[in-house]
């Protein structure tokens, strides 16, 4: 017990006097925190200038026209003769969409024809594209309905009738855990559990690879802590660790970025426990491996990217080859960004996250037992070499 | 260091030492061939199926009726969504959402059919969950297409059944239909917009840190630098012989990822090839000189890694393409900026699926053409200021060493 608690206290020491791993495990956390969120922080595109090819020119047109720029979705930044004028504004990037409206729009649509008009968006970005498309979308739609029930009014029909035969059958779309469908509330709930990942992996991969990480504690102590000693007395100090760095990232952070939260902070920390243990586990691991911190730098430094997209949050996990899905269960980020999620942003039960929460102590005793072995094998090969000495 | 006899300083001579460095170094080896390689096809991986289709949902039918039956099959034949759960009530439907069993959930009220026909507007929800955006976005619109068609057909038996007139009955059943057109990428293809850009921000991560890396075995010690300058025969034939062939490794690298992209997986090049060619040239020398730099101002190699990380791994969000920088704010437009992956992304979505011609995409070539002058330049002077100061340290000790007895 003694012996944990030297590894702990040594370990605790390492962290704040040891640079580099002060710079990842505390100033990188605090920094990736004001940085990383800022692309997101305006939550949704607004105003995205389009143009506007208008052959039709009347007021029906003109309405129209109106109305589209007076969503918060689009601004219409240009009115242009033709579509060759109009797509080589896209090209330059000024504009990112165009509406056209053919000539006799007016006419056809008092005379109760179709009268189609035509959107081209640029796809070569989905989110501006579905913000255009769903903008005037939704203006055509209803703009339509109105002046078809005026139409049918006209015509004689009864009020009520006329607007069930325009529109029999409405859909009401309810957007659920993210309401305005902000870019911020989506991605940063995951990003945040891939940063926590990556910092703790990438500081108990340095202390362990930095002078003194070896046995876990100073020369001369070695003797006493036993391999059992130094694996716990190590994840003990990063859970210690984790337990300011966890409440910063999933419930402080998100409270000052706006972001909605459903689940219950204690359900929350208690899911990430084993989170924290596989993570530390795992940097043991990786530090046995690589054995030198800048190693474990340069190859920890890209593999974020693969990370965040292998959890099967941004792109969905129906959709990834199986083999690449079953493969991606051993990394804990996986499993905690999809039950963090739900426990924290949909408001599930800790108990709808139970296959996860179990598998991330699945993983903290797979990764905790292969650092306990390679500390073992690490102490065989370092016996002869002192009883020569 | 053996004596140079015989073998003339220049280009060549650093060029193959860095060379030989590779394959003695097989970890240096694994960081700039390989291990991207291996994480770059893990990606391709993850979104080989480019569309996400027959996303699960569920449904409540409450109503039971032919017209609800209907609507189901409609929606199930979306590409987009499939039913895969019947619930009886909204609490089922509600924890199968939260448990990320299903991605929305139709409820179809009671006495729909009844109400639809006899004019009630009876209204159809649908719940879907915009915290997993793009699979929510995508069942909406499954559903959102289903209903609309469903409807479609109500308003011609409605019209015909109240006794209006044939012409008012066939008369249209969307007046303002948007025939909308997804330019560009028209089957909304996640490789050609998100992977095609996930992979050179993956590439700019690793070439900015392993070039700090393995220029900072050259810098991290003042003998190191001058060797590789008596080497060189001069400072810029030792920096262009570091440096090129890791530029070559570099473009095989995006060459290759690139050709799995054309030829497996449809990526249209409609633009400008070498015009896209030069640009991640470019892309390559800038990410390459920015590592140097850091290598330069950063002592040890290792800070220089770690700020090179800090500056390239969060910097996909940066770079505009999931997230457009037409909404962000003045820091991270700004920040965007100064990557050179921005500019790349831009030339490599104008010259591949826009087909942009290249005098309107000329802009950020030029950009990132000043980007690899304004850097060399930089790295060029670092390098003087280091050989003043280390010749100043050379000189220093000896004099010392004079003055002693």
């Amino acid at each position: 017990m003694s012996a944990i608690f030297g590894v702990f206290r040594n370990e605790f020491s390492r962290i704040f006097t040891l640079r580099p791993a002060f710079a990842t495990l505390i100033l990188a956390t605090c920094l990736y925190a004001a940085f990383y969120p800022q692309p997101y922080v305006n939550e949704a595109l607004r105003d995205l200038p389009i143009a506007i090819v208008d052959h039709d020119g009347t007021l029906g047109s003109q309405e129209l026209a109106r109305r589209v720029d007076a969503t918060s979705d689009v601004a219409i930044t240009m009115a242009l003769p033709d579509l060759a004028t109009a797509q080589h504004e896209v090209y330059a990037r000024n504009i990112s969409g165009i509406l056209f409206i053919p000539q006799y729009f007016e006419r056809d649509l008092l005379h109760g024809r179709p009268s189609p008009v035509a959107l081209y968006a640029d796809a070569s970005y989905f989110l501006a594209y579905q913000r255009i498309n769903g903008g005037v979308g939704a203006v055509a739609r209803t703009f339509g309905i109105e002046v078809e029930t005026a139409r049918l009014i006209a015509a004689g029909v009864d009020p009520a009738i006329a607007a069930a035969a325009a529109d029999p059958m409405p859909l009401t779309s309810v957007a659920l855990f993210n309401p305005q469908g902000g870019y911020a509330t989506y991605v940063l709930p995951a990003a945040f559990i891939l940063l926590v990942q990556q910092t703790l992996l990438i500081g108990v991969g340095l202390l362990g690879t930095l002078p003194g990480g070896r046995f876990g504690t100073r020369e001369g102590q070695a003797a006493t802590a036993g391999p059992f000693a130094i694996v716990f007395g190590k994840l003990l100090t990063y859970l210690l660790l984790e337990a300011v760095v966890l409440p910063f990232y999933l419930i402080i952070l998100p409270y000052l970025y706006g972001l909605p939260r459903l689940g219950s902070a204690s359900h929350i920390l208690i899911f990430a426990i084993p989170f924290v243990l596989a993570v530390g586990g795992f940097g043991m691991v990786v530090a046995a491996i690589f054995r030198k911190p800048i190693a474990v730098q340069l190859t920890f430094a890209a593999v974020g990217l693969p990370f965040f997209f292998l959890a099967g949050f941004a792109w969905p996990p129906e959709s990834i080859p199986h083999a690449i899905r079953d493969a991606a269960t051993l990394l804990p980020s996986s499993e905690a960004i999809d039950g963090l999620v739900k426990i924290s942003q949909l408001g599930a039960p800790l108990f709808d996250a139970r296959n996860q929460f179990l598998t991330l102590w699945a993983l903290a005793f797979l990764y905790g037992g292969l650092a306990l072995a390679l500390e073992y094998r690490d102490r065989r090969r370092l016996q002869p070499n002192s009883a020569a000495a | 260091m053996r004596p140079l006899t015989g073998v003339k300083p220049g280009f060549g001579l650093v060029f193959w030492r860095e060379l030989r460095w590779l394959r003695r170094r097989p970890f240096l080896l694994a960081l700039t061939t390989y291990g991207p390689l291996a994480l770059m096809a893990l990606l391709t991986a993850i979104f080989s199926a480019g569309l996400a289709t027959r996303l699960p949902i569920g449904v409540l039918d409450l109503d039971q009726t032919e017209l609800s039956r209907a609507i189901i099959r409609t929606v199930d034949a979306t590409p987009d969504a499939a039913v895969q759960i019947h619930v009886a009530e909204l609490a089922e439907g509600r924890q199968l959402i939260q448990s990320s069993q299903i991605y929305g959930l139709l409820m179809l009220p009671q006495n729909l059919q009844r109400d639809v026909f006899s004019g009630r507007r009876p209204e159809v929800v649908f719940f879907y969950n915009t915290q997993k955006m793009t699979p929510g976005n995508l069942v909406l619109r499954g559903v959102t297409n289903a209903v609309l068609t469903a409807a479609a057909g109500i308003q011609i038996a409605l019209r015909t059944s109240e006794g209006q007139p044939v012409e008012i009955a066939t008369a249209d059943l969307t007046p303002i239909p948007v025939q909308t057109n997804a330019l560009f990428n028209p089957t909304l293809n996640y490789v050609h917009f998100l992977l095609a850009a996930l992979l050179p921000s993956l590439l700019q991560i690793v070439i900015v840190t392993t070039s700090s890396y393995s220029a900072g075995l050259d810098i991290e010690t003042h003998h190191r630098l001058r060797i590789l300058r008596r080497l060189g025969g001069g400072l810029w034939r030792a920096l262009a012989g570091k440096l090129l062939p890791y530029t070559l490794i570099y473009l095989s690298l995006l060459l290759i990822i690139d050709g799995i992209l054309f030829r497996f997986f449809d990526l249209p090049l409609r633009g400008n090839g070498p015009f896209l060619l030069l640009a991640g040239i470019l892309f390559i020398l800038a990410c390459q000189l920015i590592g140097v730099l850091l290598a330069l101002l950063l002592k040890p190699t290792a800070s220089a890694v770690s700020i090179g990380t800090l500056l390239t791994a969060p910097a996909f969000g940066y770079m505009g393409v999931s997230f457009p920088r037409h909404g962000m704010n003045a820091f991270a437009y700004y920040w965007g900026e100064i990557l050179p992956g921005t500019w790349y992304l831009m030339v490599r979505i104008d010259q591949t699926i826009r087909g942009t011609p290249p005098e309107l995409s000329s802009k950020p070539v030029l950009v990132l053409a000043t980007f690899v002058t304004g850097l060399t330049v930089l790295v060029a002077l670092l390098l003087e200021l280091h050989r003043a100061r280390s010749d100043a340290a050379a000189i220093r000790p000896a004099a010392v060493n004079e003055a002693l007895p």
